[in-house]
């Protein structure tokens, strides 16, 4: 197997240096090297990791073709997670150095406190910390996510925490139901409160950024409101009085969840407000009737300006709404994007 | 963007400053230029503060708000954009409601009211963009074509020291100690920035009165920390962990420190001091907390590696704050005039959700050696043994003193006041002040005749403790301070080390030697003209430096 090295330049200009085999990935590189890259799935369908590749061969692995389209490969973007070197590389990165955690990535247990079905095929799951030796704390940026393993499986899924960092153990995730999913199924068939379940984190770039002043619209798709939930908890912990519009989404008034928390959150947060879109609703639905991409081109039409765009959801929704957010002429550097699905 | 404030700032062929998005700091554009066009509108406030005394009036609640709102634009303090643009807000309000209340005593009093232009009557865009647009006519550079780099440099000079004397004041504010004088030393300062000064002369001059102003406060400040803590004490402080859960204490604010004591008493929480916070082991009433166990760290510059490390909270109370790293951003608290966005803030003094993230963190799980190191030799210790010093120097034994103090930074060339601090012979004694002397304070440097080498005076804010151990020195000795055999070497960083630099300077202490860079806004002929009026010099080698002091003292 050959060594080659890895240059990896963050969006904010610092550099990080690697050897990766031929045989492996970069994320899986970085990872054995204590050099953990923001990524989600690891698998090429989220593109959380993707970047560019400025100098050097590669070939890439299997992958998403909604995250990453023929024409950005041709033009050497690549996902992180399906990039195998065949010579050096140089690649940029899409998030700042301040993302990339150097050190290993450690397991801890947390026990199930809650579980409970919010809405159709949506799952919420509450844990808490298990062991005490690392003491109470729950850190995190909002907007990062935690790998959950299924009990004896060794297979872990990533999602984004729902809830915001803190002392009394507690971690928040809202997780919809796929119907061929394996962690779907273990929360389906044999999560019970109680269950002890092995968490990695926190990873991912995805967050606020929080010395920007412009306004900022969340679009939400389904269980992508988990992050934009922990950072409107975080905002409303502090007192920050940022202008944010939330345009939640799901495909029907069945799907909706967590109404009375986001009316809660706008109590406290002077500058929130809410669209909740539902694709296909009953006659008597009085929102809005559409995607949140569709609901976001009346609301950038309806309010010109300057905005950041955080987007989380399904990668077509992600997709559509960037289109949205680009022909309103929002600057491309001021969306940020996370897709799962 | 323009910003040359601190040492650190860029220095290039060009010209020297930071005018990139973002400073050297991690100041960005954006907060740089709303923290210049709040000091646009702080002048403003002066404007109509200092016009209302001349009605008897006392507006000092006002000046509190400006001491804070100028603290906040010190270099690591506070980074939040969005803090400035409400502070801006709040500027605007002050200043309203001084200028109703002095037009209102005018016509009282059928007095005609002076119009006031500029930030008097100066009214804060309600867009971002147009804050940005106002902030470019309240860059310090703005008439640089007009006046010239030394003009500049002067009012700069000026506006740092203003800056320093307010950090330090609202330190004594905390306290509770304020002075009337004082608040209108700032009004009348500012308000002379104001007018746009273009005459050399007259700006140096304010930079003396600045200077002794910062004397003024100083003293203020001595006896806000004496009358609140008690007068310095000698005692050792252990620089090793100790096993249990732990707050880390940074910054200058004493009172906040107390306060965390006071709240965190009986929890099982030990208190560690950091950087600037060491001296608040030799205060007693300070050290009497059990649970104040000791010093984490060193300098300002190493908190990367030292609050990574920590393994619990950390309290960031004034400034030195650089941009939290990941790996305790979601631990480390601020309070006062510092802030970093999305980082929590302290408010209003309690320091519960420091305490909860304390017993929620793991803290450390064992005890290491302990490793000594003592301070507390601020003025009423010095003093208290004046008659062993003074008998040491004529018989001999002590040959000279240094006065190695000020800040620590991260450049190289900050190695020379190691090197100083190890090379001065034997037969000297080396005065320190400021996070400067984490270089060598864990050094052993000995004893003379049971007086130690190393004499710790304290905070940077001592350096009035340092003044008074000089005057009196000299009082003994019949001369004046710069006839001693004393050599300062001040490691300066940012405002407050300009404000104290501008203070020596106006109590005539000649031949200072300043480091490791000099100040980029003294041009040439600035430096040229202040090496004229009072010896200032840039620090050389420390063999050299050395070996001129010791000729002082032969």
């Amino acid at each position: 197997m050959s060594e080659h090295q890895i240059t990896l330049t963050t969006r904010d200009g610092h550099e990080v240096t690697f050897s990766c085999g031929d045989s492996f990935d970069v994320v899986s590189a970085g990872e054995q090297a204590a050099i953990l890259l923001p990524s989600l799935c690891r698998d090429g369908g989220c593109g959380a990791c993707v970047g560019h590749c400025a100098e050097g061969e590669y070939t890439l692995g299997e992958h998403n073709a909604g995250v990453l389209s023929e024409a950005a490969v041709s033009g050497r973007d690549v996902l992180l997670c399906r990039t195998y070197p065949q010579s050096d590389l140089k690649i940029t990165a899409p998030y700042d150095y301040a993302h990339i955690h150097f050190g290993h990535c450690e397991a801890r247990n947390a026990v199930i406190t809650g579980l409970k079905t919010i809405a159709d095929r949506t799952v919420r799951i509450r844990l808490s910390w298990q062991d005490e030796e690392g003491g109470k704390a729950v850190e995190f940026e909002p907007g990062q996510c935690m790998e959950l393993e299924i009990p004896d499986t060794g297979i872990r899924r990533a999602y984004s925490l729902a809830n915001t960092g803190n002392w009394r153990g507690e971690l928040e995730f809202l997780i919809r139901l796929q119907p061929e999913g394996r962690f779907s199924g273990y929360l389906s068939r044999g999560a019970e409160v109680g269950q002890i379940l092995k968490v990695y984190g926190p990873s991912g770039a995805f967050g606020l950024q929080s010395d920007s002043l412009n306004p900022a619209v969340f679009i939400a798709g389904g269980t992508g409101l988990a992050p934009f939930l922990s950072m409107l908890r975080r905002l409303a912990e502090w007192g920050e009085d940022r202008s944010i519009h939330l345009l939640f989404g799901v495909n029907r008034e069945s799907e909706l969840f967590y109404i009375d928390e986001l009316d809660r959150l706008k109590q406290q947060l002077p500058g929130l407000s809410v669209t909740l879109c539902v694709w296909k609703p009953e006659p008597d639905w009085s929102g809005f009737s559409g995607t949140p991409a569709e609901a976001l081109q009346h609301y950038l039409q309806d309010h010109p300006g300057d905005y950041d765009i955080y987007l989380c959801g399904p990668p077509l929704l992600v997709t559509a709404a960037t289109q949205v957010a680009l022909a309103r002429g929002i600057a491309e550097q001021r969306i940020f994007s996370e897709k799962f699905g | 963007m323009f910003c040359y404030q601190c040492e650190q700032t860029t220095r290039a062929s060009t010209g020297n400053g930071c005018h990139e998005v973002k400073g050297v700091c991690g100041k960005d554009e954006t907060t740089a230029d709303l923290q210049d066009l709040m000091i646009y509108g702080l002048q403003g406030i002066a404007q109509y503060a200092k016009r209302l005394r001349q009605f008897g009036e006392n507006p000092s609640e006002a000046d509190d708000f400006m001491l804070y709102a100028l603290f906040t634009t010190l270099t690591n303090v506070n980074f939040n954009a969005s803090r400035f643009v409400q502070l801006i807000k709040e500027t605007a309000v002050w200043r309203d409601r001084l200028k109703a209340q002095y037009e209102a005593l005018a016509e009282q009093q059928g007095v005609a009211a002076e119009a006031l232009t500029g930030p008097g009557q100066w009214r804060p865009a309600s867009t971002l963009a147009g804050l940005m647009i106002q902030a470019q006519e309240a860059a310090i550079n703005l008439e640089l074509q007009q006046v010239g780099e030394d003009i500049i440099g002067l009012r700069a000079m000026l506006l740092y020291g203003i800056k320093g004397a307010a950090a330090y004041a609202y330190h004594a504010l905390m306290l509770g100690y304020r002075d009337d004088d004082i608040g209108a030393g700032f009004e009348e300062a500012l308000d002379f920035l104001a007018t746009h000064p273009g005459d050399a002369d007259q700006l140096l001059d304010w930079s003396m009165r600045i200077g002794q102003l910062n004397y003024k406060v100083m003293a203020m400040l001595d006896a806000a920390n004496t009358g609140s803590f008690g007068a310095q004490q000698i005692n050792t402080v252990n620089l090793a962990q100790v096993k249990g859960k732990a707050i880390l204490v940074s910054g200058h604010d004493l009172h906040d420190l107390a306060q965390l004591l006071e709240q965190t008493q009986g929890l099982g929480i030990n208190i560690y001091t950091h950087g600037e916070m060491l001296p608040a082991h030799a205060y007693p009433k300070l050290k009497a907390y059990p649970h104040l166990v000791g010093n984490y760290g060193t300098a300002w510059q190493n908190q990367h590696q030292d609050f990574t490390q920590f393994p619990g909270p950390i309290l960031m109370t004034s400034n030195c704050l650089v941009e939290p790293s990941p790996a305790y951003r979601q631990r480390i608290f601020t309070a006062g005039p510092v802030g970093w966005p999305g980082v929590r803030h302290i408010v209003g003094g309690d320091f519960a959700p420091v305490i909860e993230a304390a017993l929620a963190l793991p803290g450390f799980s064992e005890d290491a050696p302990e490793q000594l190191i003592t301070v507390g030799f601020g003025r009423d210790t010095v003093m208290g043994v004046a008659d062993k010093v003074i008998d040491a120097v004529k018989a001999g034994a002590i040959q000279h003193f240094f006065l190695i103090g000020g800040c620590d930074g991260a450049a190289p060339g900050r190695n020379y006041f190691t090197e100083v601090a190890e090379q001065a012979p034997d037969e000297t004694v080396i005065l320190t002040l400021g996070c400067g002397k984490y270089r060598f304070n864990s050094h052993d440097f000995g004893d003379i005749g049971g007086i130690p080498r190393l004499l710790d005076m304290g905070q940077c804010n001592d350096a009035y403790s340092a003044i008074q151990v000089a005057s009196a020195l000299a009082k003994a000795f019949d001369c004046g301070v710069n006839d001693l055999p004393l050599s300062l070497m001040i490691s300066w960083f940012e405002q407050k080390a300009v404000a104290v630099l501008l203070t020596l300077l106006s109590l005539g202490i000649r031949g200072i030697r300043l480091g490791s860079t000099l100040p980029a806004f003294l041009t040439p002929a600035l430096l040229a003209k202040l090496g004229e009026a009072f010896d200032l010099k840039a620090t050389g080698t420390a063999a050299q430096d050395i070996q001129d002091a010791m000729k002082k003292a032969a």
